[in-house]
């Protein structure tokens, strides 16, 4: 758990001081979220809630970097983490042998959710931004995460243990 | 049958109340922490400040090398060099102009900083968010306070500090969505009259100039500055250039596309002006 918390914290770091300026096109990686969406996917069968201990650490990690009030990204992520638990749930039923296959869009619709949702709040708490726009930036971003994403797949595919199942 | 019904409704209710016991819990623990979260925030800031900052110097240096190997050996040295010396000009153009419009004597503050008399802090740049919002190290036990401009030492406009701790304050730039800046048309006849308008923010460290009058002529190129309308920034600051103007005759006013002269990820150290008076 220690781990996970130093983490989500170096991630919270790298993201907001050494990635942006690895930015295309304005898009940088969202480590936190990458990181957030592989723990909530690999969670064990036995620890389902685990994504809540998850989103809470890494919403206040983003958070304590941003202008937004503390704790507001922990309960999208928590929104986040729910939505994905119950999709796994309907996707448990079936062969659960090749879940690049649908790891890989799941992480796309999630962080698409995941975007509008903050463009949402964004939004909510200062009427100057706009809502989500869906450009080519927005695009960008999304394959630059699911790039970050896919890395740590392979590696929580082979080094999985404690919280996160091994498949 | 009644039992097994009444087991399954107490076992949906029990869920439910358990839901609602998290809810708030979770509600009362973010409470708690957003009445602490100057300290929280200025705490993770004090202590992990340098971590940061060699983060931001390694991801400024490993890009630069990146992009060196990419565009041919020293080709982005040299142009940061002529972008710097170019910026460094037009600064001093500013100067001279203001002085020679004689308004210097009527301005509240001074109109360039190299003989303003200005105060300033210099920051160090620790992170960017991707709201274009920047933290630098230094906050009020510095002297720092919301609202005053950041500059660099060009003399070009990053923008203003948005909000302020102990020890570290995040600057929202003049390309965040909230960002309206009264700018000037920087003119090299100054027998023509003055073009204002506003430049706002659109994210992604970019701008778009808007509420320039119809029947003015601007053009490609053009320097945009700080005007001092409404005396949120000093005048004749460096703010970014023309580069498409976007003219609709059946709109009552024009707009055009420009480029920021800021470069947020080339920049270590930013100075915030201190004793600048503004508008109430």
């Amino acid at each position: 758990m220690l781990i996970i918390i130093l983490l989500f914290f170096l991630f919270s770091l790298l993201q907001n001081s050494f990635f942006v300026h690895f930015d295309i096109l304005g898009a940088a990686p969202n480590l936190v979220f990458v990181f957030f969406f592989l723990l909530s996917f690999f969670a064990k069968e036995d620890m389902p809630y685990s994504f809540i201990f998850f989103a809470i650490t890494a919403g206040i990690f983003i958070d304590i970097f941003s202008y937004t009030y503390l704790g507001s990204s922990a309960v999208l992520f928590l929104v986040v983490g729910g939505l994905l638990k119950g999709v796994q749930s309907v996707l448990k039923s079936r062969d659960d042998s090749q879940p690049l296959v649908y790891f890989a869009p799941l992480f796309l619709v999630f962080f698409i959710i995941y975007e509008v949702l903050l463009s949402v709040y964004l939004r909510f708490i200062d009427p100057a931004q706009t809502l989500m726009i869906f450009d080519l930036k927005f695009v960008v971003a999304a394959v630059y995460n699911l790039a970050f994403a896919l890395i740590g797949f392979f590696i929580f595919k082979k080094f999985g243990t404690g919280n996160v199942k091994k498949v | 049958m009644k039992s097994v019904g009444n087991l399954s409704i107490y076992k949906k209710s029990n869920v439910w109340l358990k839901f609602l016991i998290g809810a708030v819990a979770l509600l009362f623990l973010l409470t708690v922490i957003n009445i602490f979260s100057s300290p929280i925030r200025n705490y993770f800031y004090v202590v992990f400040s340098p971590l940061q900052k060699m983060f931001w110097s390694a991801g400024e240096s490993s890009s630069t090398f990146l992009g060196s190997l990419l565009n041919a050996g020293s080709l982005n040295v040299q142009n940061e060099k002529l972008r710097q010396e170019n910026q460094q000009l037009l600064s001093q153009i500013a100067f001279l102009q203001s002085i020679e419009e004689g308004n210097q004597a009527q301005s509240d503050v001074s109109t360039a900083c190299q003989n303003s008399g200005f105060k300033l802090v210099m920051a160090g740049v620790v992170g960017l968010d991707d709201n274009d919002m920047l933290s630098i190290n230094k906050g009020t036990a510095d002297g720092i306070s919301e609202g005053m401009p950041v500059i660099n030492q060009q003399n070009v406009l990053f923008g203003k500090v948005f909000k302020v701790y102990k020890n570290f304050s995040t600057i929202m730039l003049v390309s965040n969505k909230s960002s309206i800046i009264n700018v000037k048309v920087q003119q090299t006849d100054i027998t023509l009259p003055e073009i204002d308008g506003v430049v706002k923010g659109t994210g992604s460290l970019k701008a778009y100039l808007d509420l320039i009058p119809i029947n003015s002529e601007i053009n490609a190129d053009d320097v945009l500055v700080t005007s001092a309308i409404d005396k949120s920034f000093p005048k004749d600051l460096l703010v970014g250039k023309i580069t498409q103007k976007q003219k609709n005759d059946q709109k009552p006013f024009q707009q055009a596309d420009i480029s920021l002269f800021f470069d947020v990820k080339a920049v270590d150290n930013l100075f915030v002006i201190t004793n600048y008076k503004q508008a109430k």
